[in-house]
């Protein structure tokens, strides 16, 4: 009987002996909710997925978090709308037991899938969703590391007033980002007093044809022309402004990044050159640390140079890391508290979450800047930064008339 | 308003309606001789895209897109005849008793799988072959030399189409399968290799609009997406089953969506081509240039 107890004690000690380490070196889940087909921005998503990789991979060398568990990340796709965004959102928080996700590109899924944070008290971070509406509902469990855009358009009305623009077309699609981008510059409008007429048209996501529209603000003569479109559309309204003779003859302002990418010559050739576009990274800017470490290494990996969404994506990982090893727990309000409570070394600066007013909620806010492409096929490493005045390197260029 | 800029916006829309009535003919072609929609039809348009723009950047270069286009128009007519070959005959001598829903759920399974194929192969993003020619003037509104290559294209298709449907032995054996499919037998025709060539040269229409818009709308899984849309508009408003009711319906469209969109409001530019859609519906329901089905 003994014998018999005594084996049984030792299968019992056994079991616990080996299951007790697996169980200790549980991996910590980090979703990556974030647009890699299309409708979405397909192009943004892979390169915040490479730089939220890079930070996992870096954390797990470094020995991992809360006292040597790894950081698993779980991609999604959100294919950049709400639906699948809150399917993908139910998905991580359920299925996947993620502590926190990153990697929300556009605003109106980002709107959608907030609240199933709150409801699943699951810290959300906007990578590169920027609407106003985001951070201004004061949220327990969103942040931001992202600019948002009431200092994007206070941005380009300065850069309107210095060259002295009368007349200023915005054309914008029917998102959250794209209604909110015409709103806020209407409310700036005014409150900058920009000694300017504005002319908005806000058209459907899905349309690939913008003639007529273009065809409409040619006709009625703008100074400067603010392309508010995000991914394909920003693309087609370049390429459909050149045939019309509407652009490069009138400015245009890209509202974000997007012409850093390798596919914009690709896919625009000489149609490209001369656009002025708003970006959060250039290669002179001095980073910390970190973000130095990130350059180094990204630029090994992928033989580029790398862009900001990869950058932010890294840097909310590597965060996220800190704040989980400052909680010394995976639970979200614990998370939550750490992300508030904490300063964070990001890729530029030091980055915390205040509870500020308005917009400025759990909100930290990167550089913005506009550059300009003066040849084609340009590398994004050699444009100059042509506005705000106290931080550029060379001015506006205007092309030449056709 | 500026009577110059009222013309442009009406040159543009026909410029597109032309353009999308190339789908809205394949759409139609089908039906007419299968009495089956295909919807993954703006799948066969994205595989056009892809197929320009690989054969142009890989292969022809950019100064050869005109070699390119018959060679993507034959791949996908290729793709076509194997397509209904293998996974839409069983509905003609399976003894399927739903065709109906038999043919939308196999192309519905299509337009999934053609999707995501694109994906795994290319990638989500966005590709566009160089410009087929220079911006230049059309009348008066200052047009994309894409566009106007695209244009000129569309018309002498429709042309060889309707010349091949009107005084060719396969045209008119077209014509009478989409007239009465018992009728033909009687006559000796194999109606089954019928219908693979009209599946075959519907889609291949299809990849021709593809081909065509591929450097003014650019190349990405979900492309054909818009234009299949608006090939079914098209093909109700002119008529389910007429030639002509698809290229006037496609005209009509696309000047209605560009002066809706201008005088109304672009952001609901799809609403006014259904507007159009539902008042034809109310006053004329088999469309423009539509029949009433007779059976006994």
């Amino acid at each position: 009987m003994l014998r018999r107890l005594g084996m049984w004690l030792v299968v019992v000690l056994v079991v616990v002996g080996l299951a007790g380490p697996a169980l200790a070196q549980k991996s910590v889940k980090i979703g990556v909710l974030t647009p890699l087909s299309p409708p979405g921005d397909a192009s943004a998503g892979q390169f915040i997925v490479r730089g939220a990789k890079m930070g996992a991979e870096d954390i797990n060398a470094r020995g991992g978090v809360l006292g040597g568990r790894k950081i698993e990340l779980v991609v999604e796709d959100d294919a950049g709308t709400p639906e699948k965004g809150v399917a993908g959102f139910r998905k991580l928080a359920t299925q996947d037991q993620v502590v926190a996700v990153i990697g929300q590109f556009h605003s109106s899924v980002m709107g959608a899938v907030q609240t199933l944070a709150e409801q699943f008290e699951i810290p959300v971070f906007s990578t590169q969703a920027s609407a106003r509406g985001i951070t201004e509902q004061h949220l327990n469990y969103t942040f931001r590391t992202h600019v948002i855009d009431p200092d994007r358009v206070q941005l380009w009305n300065r850069w309107i007033k210095q060259h002295g623009f009368k007349r200023v077309a915005l054309i914008t699609e029917n998102t959250d980002y794209g209604v909110g981008l015409v709103e806020e510059t209407k409310k700036q409008f005014k409150t900058m007093e920009v000694q300017a007429e504005l002319k908005t048209i806000i058209f459907d996501r899905a349309v690939v044809d913008l003639t007529p529209q273009l065809l409409e603000i040619k006709n009625w003569h703008p100074d400067v022309l603010l392309n508010g479109g995000i991914g394909t559309p920003a693309y087609l309204i370049i390429k459909q402004a050149y045939d019309i003779g509407l652009f490069p003859v009138v400015p245009m302002l890209v509202s974000y990044d997007l012409p850093v990418r390798a596919e914009y010559w690709k896919n625009l050739g000489d149609k490209g050159n001369y656009l002025t576009y708003v970006v959060y990274y250039h290669p002179t800017m001095k980073l910390t640390a970190r973000g130095e470490a990130f350059r180094k290494a990204y630029q090994e990996q992928f033989k580029e140079e790398p862009v900001y969404g990869a950058f932010n994506a890294y840097i909310q990982t590597v965060l996220l890391a800190d704040a989980l090893n400052a909680a010394k727990s995976d639970k979200g309000a614990a998370l939550a508290q750490a992300l508030l409570d904490n300063k964070f070394e990001g890729w530029n600066g030091t980055i915390s979450f205040a509870r500020g007013e308005g917009p400025y909620w759990q909100q930290w806010s990167p550089p913005i800047l506009f550059t300009q492409y003066t040849k084609p096929e340009q590398p994004f490493a050699d444009v100059k930064i042509i506005f705000p005045p106290e931080l550029k390197t060379g001015d506006l260029v205007l092309a030449p008339k056709r | 308003m500026d009577l110059t800029l009222l013309v442009q916006y009406i040159v543009s829309g026909v410029v597109i309606g032309v353009i999308y009535s190339l789908m809205a003919l394949g759409i139609t072609f089908i039906y007419s001789i299968m009495k089956m929609i295909n919807w993954s039809m703006g799948e066969f348009y994205m595989i056009g895209s892809y197929l320009q723009y690989v054969l142009i950047a890989a292969l022809l270069g950019p100064e050869r897109w005109y070699v390119a286009l018959p060679l993507a128009m034959g791949t996908v007519f290729c793709l076509g005849l194997v397509t209904q070959r293998l996974l839409l005959r069983p509905m003609f001598v399976g003894g399927i008793e739903r065709r109906d829903e038999y043919a939308t759920i196999i192309t519905i399974a299509l337009m999934v799988f053609f999707r995501n194929l694109a994906i795994v192969l290319g990638g989500p993003n966005q590709y566009a072959p160089r410009d087929y020619a220079s911006p230049r003037m059309l009348g008066p509104l200052p047009i994309s030399g894409n566009r106007f290559v695209a244009l000129i294209a569309t018309l002498i298709l429709l042309a060889l189409f309707a010349v091949v449907i009107k005084r060719t032995w396969v045209g008119r054996a077209l014509r009478g399968s989409a007239q009465n499919r018992v009728g033909i037998q009687t006559a000796g025709i194999d109606v089954l290799r019928l219908d693979m060539v009209a599946f075959g040269v519907g889609v291949a229409l299809a990849a021709a609009a593809g081909a065509l818009l591929a450097p003014d709308f650019l190349v990405y899984p979900e492309n054909g997406a818009i234009s299949t849309f608006k090939g079914f508009e098209i093909i109700v408003i002119g008529g389910l089953g007429s030639i002509l009711g698809s290229i006037v319906g496609g005209v009509l469209l696309g000047v209605i969506e560009a002066l809706g969109s201008v005088f109304l409001s672009a952001a609901y530019k799809d609403l006014y081509g259904f507007l159009l859609l539902l008042i034809l519906l109310v006053f004329r329901p088999t469309g423009l240039f539509g029949e009433r089905e007779r059976t006994v």
